[in-house]
């Protein structure tokens, strides 16, 4: 199974799903299903200016994107969630999901290559 | 122990199921996730050892859920597992009754299992604790338990002393209800294991499919059903005693299993391959002569010899004299006691009535026989009409007294000559034997018109 080190590392995800490739397998499935609905409501909600349900879907999305390892997104997804939750709808929350789309769409990708 | 039952709320599917297969790494956890807090309340029937809740959910808030959780269940530990830092969401969480509070962080594993081995082994010192109580409350000195004063009795006190010093098998045998269990308890309750767990297995009431299982345990997926680890009852047993009753009706090929086991004092379970350590101390009770089993080839030699250790041999009750009265006014003041009723005395001829009797059911039946008359009775006192042998067959306890062969004949020609009005003649052609005998035993006083 190879690993993109720099979009994402799946050493925790089999901390905890154990070294077994089916139920791996199983896990980047159910990421690539729920994490684009979170990503989604983010944009939307963006777009909406309704900074509660950003933050909501943020404060989701934070685990998920920790046990994936991808840590370029660790600081990313907590500033996200910290500025909605101060209602700060500004283009630096605007730059802050940009970075986050574009990670993750390249973490999708990568991911649907590598184990679907 | 049992499967450890985990409840997951997560309304998170990716997070949630991660926890879940995470969880079920260990076989001896039965996990079950749902996705919201109604859900969960709605499963609560199925008593989990741990609730583990996500803090935000979507119908209702961690926090609900957990006070919902403790009103009914106070003793069930609830986790709180968010994404939530806020230090005074846990703090408040805490304070409400939370077990522990984690973030849902790097170590949430980590965490997790020490919080599992924690209330796991709460679980068992509660068990522990629940069962010394009920059994050390029973008192389980043995001459507390085993009630009597004949010489015969007397020596199984000072049988069950010295089996107590040691670790020594004992080997205890003796009609029904003579109380084989009563005495393997005392031994271990009055032995330097008493604070360990004493574990009874009836050989004869378990499946021959399912002993091996019964007793040595299983792993998960060993066989079909065998959805979850299972500990047997050797196990179960590490530190204290077993007790094997009816142990002759082993089949040979269990016997051959045994007899590795107390020769290696280790064992696998079914469908494992790890040996696990096992120090218990055996007890066994049959009412066959396990000599005479193995001369038939019922029984394997040289598990007999293992076995047989000290052997305990408990008289019949219709040997003991009158530890029959001693231990009848025990079980009317005992019966008396328990049912708040006025204390009870037995009259000399209810006395007179139980000696007579042979008691094949031994002190099972007696016990029995004194609380039904206990019942029976409208006095404080139980006299021989409330004293009812009906349950049992009158000629098998006529051969039950092991008389001599004249001693027979004279109570067959009493009882004739009573029933009918002594009419010598007539009993004599009923019996076929000549009047002048039932004359002579008249005139030598055999027999007492």
């Amino acid at each position: 199974m190879s690993q993109n080190q720099e979009l994402y590392h799946l050493d925790k995800l089999i901390g905890f799903v154990g070294d077994d490739p089916a139920a791996v397998a199983n896990m980047v499935g159910i990421f690539l299903q729920t994490t684009p609905e979170l990503l989604e409501t983010i944009n939307l909600s963006f777009n909406q200016k309704y900074a509660e349900k950003i933050a909501k879907a943020a404060h989701s999305l934070k685990p998920t994107l920790d046990v994936f390892g991808i840590d370029s997104l660790h600081i990313i997804i907590r500033k996200i969630e910290q500025k909605a939750r101060a209602k700060e709808i500004d283009n630096e929350l605007f730059e802050l999901i940009n970075k986050l789309n574009s990670v993750l769409e390249d973490v999708f990708n990568s991911l649907k290559i590598n184990y679907l | 122990m049992d499967a450890f039952r985990i409840f997951i709320v997560e309304d998170d599917l990716l997070y949630g199921e991660m926890l879940r297969r995470h969880l079920t790494l260990n076989p001896d956890n039965e996990v079950y996730l749902f996705r919201n807090g109604e859900e969960c309340l709605k499963n609560m029937y199925r008593e989990p050892n741990m609730v583990s809740l996500d803090y935000s959910l979507p119908d209702m808030s961690g926090l609900d859920i957990m006070r919902r959780i403790k009103k009914d269940f106070p003793e069930i530990p609830v986790i709180i597992v968010s994404g939530q830092e806020d230090i005074s969401t846990a703090v408040t969480l805490l304070r409400e009754g939370a077990y522990d509070y984690f973030v849902k962080d790097d170590d949430v594993k980590d965490r997790l299992w020490n919080v599992i081995k924690k209330i796991r082994e709460n679980l068992q010192l509660r068990s522990e604790i629940s069962y010394l109580k009920e059994e050390i409350g029973r008192k389980y000195e043995f001459r507390n338990v085993i009630k009597g004063n004949s010489p015969s009795i007397k020596q199984i006190f000072s049988l069950i002393e010295k089996s107590t010093k040691t670790n020594i098998s004992v080997s205890v045998t003796g009609e029904t209800g003579t109380g084989k269990e009563l005495v393997a308890k005392a031994i271990h309750y009055n032995s330097n294991r008493a604070k360990k767990p004493f574990v009874a297995i009836n050989v004869s009431a378990i499946p021959k499919d399912l002993i091996e299982s019964e007793m040595f345990g299983h792993e998960k997926g060993s066989f079909t059903g065998a959805v979850t680890r299972k500990i047997g009852k050797f196990e179960q047993a590490h530190g204290g005693t077993i007790f094997l009753d009816e142990v002759a009706e082993m089949d040979l090929s269990m016997q051959t299993k045994l007899l590795r086991v107390l020769q290696e004092r280790e064992l696998t379970r079914v469908g494992g391959n790890d040996l696990i350590k096992i120090d218990v101390r055996l007890i066994v009770a049959t009412n066959l002569n396990l000599a005479e089993e193995v001369k038939k080839g019922n029984f394997r030699e040289d598990l007999y010899y293992r076995l047989l250790g000290m052997p305990i041999e408990l008289p019949p009750l219709r040997y003991r004299g009158n530890d029959i009265i001693l231990l009848a006014k025990h079980f009317v003041d005992e019966f008396c006691q328990e049912n708040k009723m006025k204390k009870l005395s037995i009259t000399e001829s209810a006395q007179q009535k139980l000696m007579q009797y042979p008691f094949p059911g031994n002190v099972r039946e007696l016990r029995a026989i004194i609380e039904l008359a206990a019942v029976l009775t409208d006095t404080d006192k139980i006299d021989e009409s409330h004293i009812s042998f009906n349950a049992v067959d009158a000629a098998e306890n006529l051969l039950m007294e092991e008389n001599t062969l004249a001693e027979y004949n004279r109570k067959i020609i009493s009882h004739y000559l009573q029933k009918h009005n002594n009419n010598v003649l007539l009993v004599a052609k009923k019996l076929d034997i000549g009047k002048s005998t039932i004359y002579r035993m008249i005139k030598e006083k055999q027999i007492v018109l």
